[in-house]
């Protein structure tokens, strides 16, 4: 008993030794990564092929990184809203939230860290940020992220409608003031054809049967549909202090009337029933190649500019009947939600995004102008590659002419008066209701009691 | 050995109460965790100030005051309730009228029955996707059947005054549920009372009028309170088909809050606006509503349901 106890303790001292020295020769444990989640779905990001471009711009990421691991959680566009809120009520907020356009920011405002204490911190240069980047971000009193890209807006114009119909091209030239909303209504009017090949200005055109319309700004809610009209407050409609609704304006209303009579006395714009026919088919309104001119920004070059079956190219949004050129804008960054964890890395990966080595990769995925000049000049190449034989310039220059106050920005209480302005325009839209001054009176109404509703209990 | 043989202390009506709580254990924990405490939750939220990302603030009645003085509350009500009163009795006729064909001996009524009973096993989203196709006024296949009849089809989904309609219409898809349970009813009904009332020279629409629906009573009662709560609790079809909207379309509940139904406004308050105490107010009120509604409809059963060999006053 004895002899077989002294041998068990001899193998154990003699295992404890070999694995001792084992363990001097063991390589070193590897550090463990901090992972940081990125929630993919409040804005573009969520097509299969820009799903497969993150995937890659994660590996990128995660084979340079040691100590960070970064991951796309990519969430159906519907669901962005419940999945955000279910993760930050469960104590699993994502680290990083984009891209992120100026409404989902202001969706989510209250949500988002101030990143002004990290900027400080490494006293980070700004100053090769686009100015109008870096202020869309900017908020009295937080800055939600670095800027990442920018959406200017321009129209989108069919050349081969254009030469069917004899029409000149509209001006690539931003200061030719002849171009205003005036001569849009009179091109677009000529390029709307009914089934027996009249178009919307002949007498017997028949607006029953339109089967090609003129112009088309169906991809935005009524702040953006109005914002470049010339009113005090642009986009907003509010005053400053968000104390007064002010969307009865008296350019608002000239817009809308514009918007109105487009649709139901002029016919150049198609109708509620027009836009659902495309909206249930999947198509988009200018890929089909039956609207002369398409209003959006560049956020379309990705999704829409590809495998046309027709020649386009882009021209500048026309002046206003102020004399004004607004072209409003829309900017995508990266936020991070005030309840993540780990935001240091989350604050690293997002320098990471928008760094002048990374940012033209990031934008060429979601479709946006980035950020850093210091890029221009690659991704302008790198444009002319993706679409070639549009005019570029349109899209630089339009920067100039933004929005500001922006037609997306915060407004207390902004779902719901985003929702009651485009409950007016889809009144417009299915001919509800036709008269601009009835309908903004009443939506203004509307804001004004949610505006006193919010500060009483603010 | 011998303890397997000893007599248990418990009494073998006891040993089988406990074996059932056993078995039921595992539903009734996940009862108390995920409906009730959700339950219980979503009461005390309505009592409160709730945005998710700051803590609940309590405010007492005010959220249910509010309610009263909200004018879309009151409009996502009116639309609840207009939809509820034409497609809520439409579904259950229709559906009724399908399991008497149904219940004839004909060749090939199985495949009959199975071909009215599939569609209510598709999800509702892509009924709704589905739909929004067929009643698309450009591109769908009903406008164009209408006007072989020489009826010019409206915009249904983009015209406000057709939403609703259009809704009711696609809601005649999912009545297979009904049907099958129809079905059951009218199988159960004794032939010997046909029998008894062709020998007394019944017509049949006699022996239907006094025979077939009085029997079947209780199940247009069980369709009837199945119905009200389904009705009430509509939701996915309205957010599939609206929620595609764009501005233009007036977003979800449009064209022109068309479509914006109690559950939409609810959703929109909980998701949108970040009104959570507000939504768990709306979500209570309506509780309460449906509550209200079907003690009415068990309330009034007496006069109308007749349950065989039942004794009045049991």
């Amino acid at each position: 008993m004895k002899k077989n106890l002294f041998n068990v303790l001899t193998l154990l001292v003699l295992a404890s030794a070999l694995l001792s020295a084992c363990a001097g020769a063991a390589p070193a444990t590897p550090v463990e990564k901090v992972k940081v989640v990125i929630f993919v779905g409040m804005g573009t990001g969520t097509d299969p092929d820009q799903v497969d471009a993150q995937n890659k711009l994660a590996e990128k990421f995660n084979s340079t990184h040691d100590n960070i691991e970064i991951e796309f959680l990519i969430v159906p566009h519907e669901e962005y809203a419940t999945r955000y809120l279910a993760m930050l009520s469960g104590g699993n907020a994502p680290q990083l939230v984009g891209p992120n356009g100026i409404s989902s920011v202001a969706e989510f405002f209250d949500t988002w860290e101030d990143i002004t204490p990290y900027i400080e911190a490494e006293k980070l240069d700004l100053s090769d940020f686009y100015g109008p980047a870096v202020a869309l971000n900017q908020y009295p009193d937080k800055n939600t992220g670095l800027p990442l890209g920018l959406y200017p807006s321009y129209l989108y114009y069919n050349k081969d409608l254009f030469d069917a119909a004899g029409l000149d091209y509209p001006t690539h030239d931003f200061e030719d003031k002849s171009w205003n909303m005036d001569k849009l209504r009179e091109v677009a009017m000529q390029l709307t054809v009914d089934k027996n090949g009249k178009n919307a200005t002949d007498a017997d055109f028949d607006p029953e049967n339109i089967v090609q319309y003129g112009y088309d700004d169906s991809w935005d809610g009524m702040r953006g549909t109005l914002a470049d009209w010339g009113a005090e407050n642009v986009g907003r409609p509010t005053t400053s202090d968000y104390k007064t609704a002010v969307a009865d304006s008296p350019e608002w209303i000239q817009g809308l009337q514009w918007v109105s009579d487009g649709v139901w006395k002029d016919h150049f714009i198609g109708s509620a029933e027009v836009q659902a026919g495309r909206d249930s088919a999947g198509v988009d309104p200018f890929g089909p190649g039956t609207t002369g001119m398409f209003y959006s920004h560049t956020w379309y070059l990705a999704e829409g500019l590809h495998d046309l079956t027709f020649s386009a190219d882009i021209a500048p949004y026309p002046y206003n009947p102020k004399g004004e050129r607004i072209a409003r804008i829309d900017a995508d960054n990266f936020t991070i939600p005030k309840d993540a964890k780990n935001k240091q890395q989350a604050w690293e990966v997002m320098k990471w995004l928008t760094s002048p080595e990374i940012i033209v990769d990031v934008c060429r995925i979601y479709g946006c102008i980035p950020a850093r000049k210091s890029v221009q000049a690659k991704f302008l190449e790198q444009l002319k590659t993706d679409y070639p034989g549009i005019d570029y310039d349109v899209i630089f220059k339009s920067i100039d002419y933004l929005d500001k106050p922006n037609n997306e920005e915060w407004i207390p209480e902004w779902g719901k008066i985003e929702d009651a302005l485009n409950n007016g325009l889809s009144l417009i839209y299915s001919g509800e209701e036709k008269d601009a001054t009835k309908v903004l009176t009443d939506s203004n109404a509307e804001v004004q009691k949610i505006l006193d509703e919010y500060w009483a209990s603010h | 050995m011998q303890s397997s043989l000893k007599p248990s202390r418990l009494s073998l009506a006891r040993r089988e109460s406990l074996w059932a709580y056993a078995f039921i254990a595992p539903w009734i924990l996940g009862f108390i965790i995920f409906t009730v405490g959700p339950m219980l939750a979503s009461l005390f939220f309505s009592f409160t100030e709730y945005d998710v990302v700051s803590s609940p603030r309590w405010i007492g009645l005010k959220n249910y005051t509010n309610l009263i003085h909200d004018e879309l509350f009151w409009h996502s009500l009116s639309i609840t309730f207009r939809y509820a009163a034409i497609a809520l009795p439409l579904g259950l006729v229709f559906s009724y009228l399908i399991a008497v064909l149904l219940n004839q001996k004909i060749r090939g009524i199985n495949i009959w029955r199975t071909v009215y009973f599939l569609p209510s096993v598709i999800a509702g989203v892509a009924v709704a996707l589905l739909w929004s196709r067929i009643f698309d006024a450009r591109s769908g296949i009903l406008n164009p059947f209408l006007a072989q009849l020489g009826i010019k089809g409206p915009g249904w989904f983009s015209d406000p005054d057709w939403a609703i309609p259009a809704l009711v219409i696609m809601s005649l898809w999912g009545v297979g549920g009904n049907i099958i349970i129809y079905l059951a009813g009218l199988q159960g009904v004794p032939t010997d009372l046909y029998d008894a009332a062709k020998v007394d020279g019944a017509t049949a629409w006699q022996r239907f009028r006094y025979v077939t629906l009085p029997m079947t009573t209780p199940v247009i009662f069980y369709n009837l309170v199945l119905g009200l709560i389904g009705t009430f609790q509509y939701f996915t079809e309205v957010y599939v088909i609206s929620s595609g909207n764009s501005g233009t379309g007036g977003g979800l509940g449009g064209p022109a809050r068309s479509t914006l139904f109690y559950n939409i406004y609810l959703y929109q308050n909980a998701f949108r606006y970040f009104h959570m105490g507000y939504a768990s107010t709306m979500a209570w009120v309506l509780f309460i509503i449906v509550l209200g509604f079907t003690l009415l409809i068990f309330r009034s059963s007496d006069t109308w349901v007749y349950y065989e060999g039942q004794l009045k006053g049991r």
